[in-house]
């Protein structure tokens, strides 16, 4: 009866979700504003598998970005291919990217496993900025709108407003997607090997197998969310490898909590809001950024609702009656 | 007594309102007197001090237009944001742009920035004018049919350090220390084609490719040395960090060939850390202060005067730029009798635009500006003394 109601209170919630733009005005900068988050959220989501369920830090998710705005751009541009199959595009030359990282790495730990990840960002960068096919630093301009025929309608766009349909629409499939993971025996393997490798182990769960099918999985949902961004900006360059992109899926993640539902997407709203709306300057956002990181980080590992968590154990304790 | 607050507040409020809705008018009709321009270049960061520059170098061009009656009869008010040289932010703040309904964007230091923005302001129809940004890709019109630039384009740039070479030098055995990139190669690419264009007899004798952030050439510079060449093309853009650097450890290893800086790269950052070394660097750019023949032009005197007497210091090349871009911009309205982006645009494309700081200036079909570059050799690198090479 209760899951009968949560799902429906999740579906409305979904629902009201797609009009946040029209509530918020309708103006075209509310448009450029939710689809930008949800994008970026949905970047953040491919990064959050690793760090949530794994537990490890993965400097590398800007690579499978990446590889989802090029792979968008190049196909789109050289060879003319629609929305559909640049996105299939994406999907398979991020699962190629994530299984040669993923072999790489399988065998890494912790600060390790950081290091060579932020290694194989750093490399893919150099080729990405030297490679002439790839458009060199100039990277590639002139993205078409993006097209999704669909039994005769016509998706995508090429204005904010028109692709907010999509942003939002990857964005639901995305946490649908979350959701279905943490209730999967992959999830719930990935979560055993962080969290208690020794149990993980006795009960024959192999951990390497899981630590690889994770990032596997992970890596299109970060290309699903470039591939969408390289469509939205009409442009890709080698800045979609830059700690720009890196720091601010890794705050968004933490900043509201890990293994939160929601998390990555609050977080992005909350940063996105800050710098369109609240911008205190380029240093400013940036010194106001970093310092929310190193708190949250220092004083409430759990994030903002480690901060929740917090004040209601206070007022519990303030209720109970004095000895 | 509550009755009478409330009705006291009610007439406050009802006071507040009248007065609101008659100020409104005269506050809307304020609003469409001025023509807003929207500026949008780093502010912030490493490149902050060179888009500031730029910016204030258009506060003071917007100053000297209004001065003279402003644009179709209307002030200009500018409108100035920070890209903070990430591509992201920048497609953030040219879409605010388009919120706040400008007339036209000056705009770009950094090539991927610049691309970025273009698409979003062209889809939504308004007119960008690219300042500083080099890249060949801004031209090419896939982004935006009614691209504008000011600054010179690598093409140019090419034939006149082709020209320095074999014309003024008569150099025949050539080094290139060359950045590894696109802007880098392609420039290398360009002058090594202007060349061969020449039809005079040259050597290419040794080519050593650094990547942007090198400080330490040494081994580089071992090589070029052993090489024996007559002059070598330094292409570093990094003009605060590798560029000095390099020309330092190029006198300290005791190069005889002439040091040739590509155009635009010899900047008074450059000078400042590189000091004496700089003596006998040959160079070349398109727009100096005080060399002629700006130091001719009337426009030029009346901007180097004012920025000089608000920041204390002779604008650069991107601060020209900057005011050039305005000026070419006011002057294109004016002329097409509209702020319409195609109408403004076709006034520009194909057309020389009359009194700008850097003289009339034509401008290519494409959008590209067309410069007469100036040949400079350091006299004295200590005090950056420096004389037009004939």
């Amino acid at each position: 009866m209760i899951k009968r109601h949560s799902t429906s209170f999740a579906l409305v919630l979904a629902g009201l979700a797609y009009f946040v733009p029209t509530v918020a005005g309708g103006a075209p900068a509310a448009y450029t504003a939710c689809t930008t988050i949800a994008i970026l959220a949905v970047m953040a989501y491919g990064a959050d598998l690793i760090l949530s369920y794994l537990g490890e830090v993965s400097l590398g998710h800007t690579v499978f970005w990446a590889a989802g705005g090029y792979a968008a751009a190049l196909l789109s541009v050289n060879y003319g291919w629609n929305g559909w199959a640049t996105a299939g595009g994406a999907i398979v030359v991020a699962i190629i990217f994530a299984c040669l990282l993923g072999l790489a790495t399988l065998r890494t730990r912790e600060f390790v496993f950081s290091l060579v990840t932020y290694a194989a960002a750093v490399v893919a960068m150099e080729i990405a900025f030297n490679w002439s096919y790839l458009g060199g630093s100039d990277g590639i301009v002139g993205v078409p709108p993006l097209d999704l025929p669909l039994f005769g309608w016509q998706l995508g766009g090429g204005t904010n407003d028109e692709l907010w349909l999509i942003a939002w629409l990857l964005l639901m499939v995305t946490l649908l997607f979350i959701h279905r993971f943490r209730r999967s025996r992959l999830g719930i393997s990935a979560l055993m090997v962080h969290m208690n490798p020794d149990l993980a182990t006795a009960l024959g769960v192999d951990a390497r197998r899981v630590r690889l099918a994770v990032f596997v999985t992970s890596a299109p949902i970060s290309a699903l969310a470039g591939w969408l961004y390289a469509y939205q900006r009409a442009y890709v360059g080698t800045d979609m490898f830059e700690s720009y992109f890196l720091v601010l899926m890794l705050t968004a993640i933490v900043i509201v909590g890990r293994r939160m539902i929601l998390g990555p997407l609050v977080g992005t709203a909350l940063i996105i809001v800050q710098q369109n709306f609240f911008s205190i300057g380029g240093d400013g956002d940036k010194i106001v950024l970093g310092a929310v990181l190193a708190a949250i980080l220092l004083l409430w590992p759990k994030g903002l609702v480690g901060v929740w968590d917090l004040l209601a154990s206070r007022r519990a304790q303030a209720a109970r009656p004095t000895t | 007594m509550s009755s009478k607050l409330i009705g006291r507040r009610q007439i406050t409020m009802g006071a507040t309102a009248g007065v609101a809705t008659l100020a409104l008018p005269s506050l809307v009709r304020a609003q469409d007197q001025s023509i807003k321009v929207g500026t949008i270049f780093p502010l912030s960061g490493p490149a902050g001090p060179n888009g500031q520059a730029v910016t204030h170098a258009v506060k003071i061009a917007a100053d000297m237009i209004n001065a003279k009656g402003g644009v179709l009869g209307r002030k200009i008010v500018l409108v100035s944001k920070d890209d903070e040289s990430t591509p992201a932010v920048g497609v953030t703040r040219a879409n605010e742009m388009v919120a706040e309904k400008v007339a036209v964007v000056i705009e770009g230091w950094n090539s991927p920035v610049t691309l970025a923005m273009q698409p979003v302001l062209a889809r939504a129809n308004v007119l960008d004018i690219t300042a500083v940004s080099k890249a060949d890709p801004i031209l090419a019109g896939q982004a935006n049919p009614y691209a504008v630039r000011i600054n010179s384009s690598n093409g140019q740039d090419g034939l006149v350090i082709a020209d320095i070479l074999l014309n003024k030098l008569k150099a025949k055995r050539i080094g290139f220390l060359t950045q590894n990139d696109a802007y880098g190669n392609g420039a290398q690419a360009v002058i090594e084609a202007e060349m061969t264009k020449l039809g005079k007899p040259w050597e290419k004798v040794v080519t050593e490719q650094f990547p942007f952030k090198q400080t330490d050439f040494r081994v580089s510079l071992a090589n070029v040395k052993q090489a024996k060449p007559d002059a070598v093309v330094a292409i570093n853009a990094a003009e605060s960090s590798g560029m000095p650097a390099l020309i330092q450890q190029y006198r300290q290893a005791g190069i005889e060939g002439t040091l040739v800086g590509a155009v635009g790269t010899i900047l008074p950052t450059v000078f400042r850390i590189a000091g004496e070394a700089m003596t006998g660097v040959v160079s070349a750019d398109i727009y100096f202060p005080d060399l002629p023949p700006f130091d001719g032009i009337k426009e030029n005197i009346e901007f180097v005067a004012a920025y000089k007497k608000a920041h204390n210091e002779l604008p650069d090349k991107g601060a020209a730029l900057g005011a050039a871009a305005l000026e070419v911009w006011a002057s294109a309205a004016n002329a097409a009798k509209s702020l319409d982006r195609k109408a403004v645009a076709e006034a520009i494309r194909g057309k020389t635009v009359p009194g700008t700081i850097l003289g009339n200036l034509a401008f290519a079909a494409n959008g590209q500006a067309q410069h007469k570059e100036t040949v400079i050799k350091v006299v004295d690198g200590k005090t950056a003394k420096i004389e037009v090479l004939k």
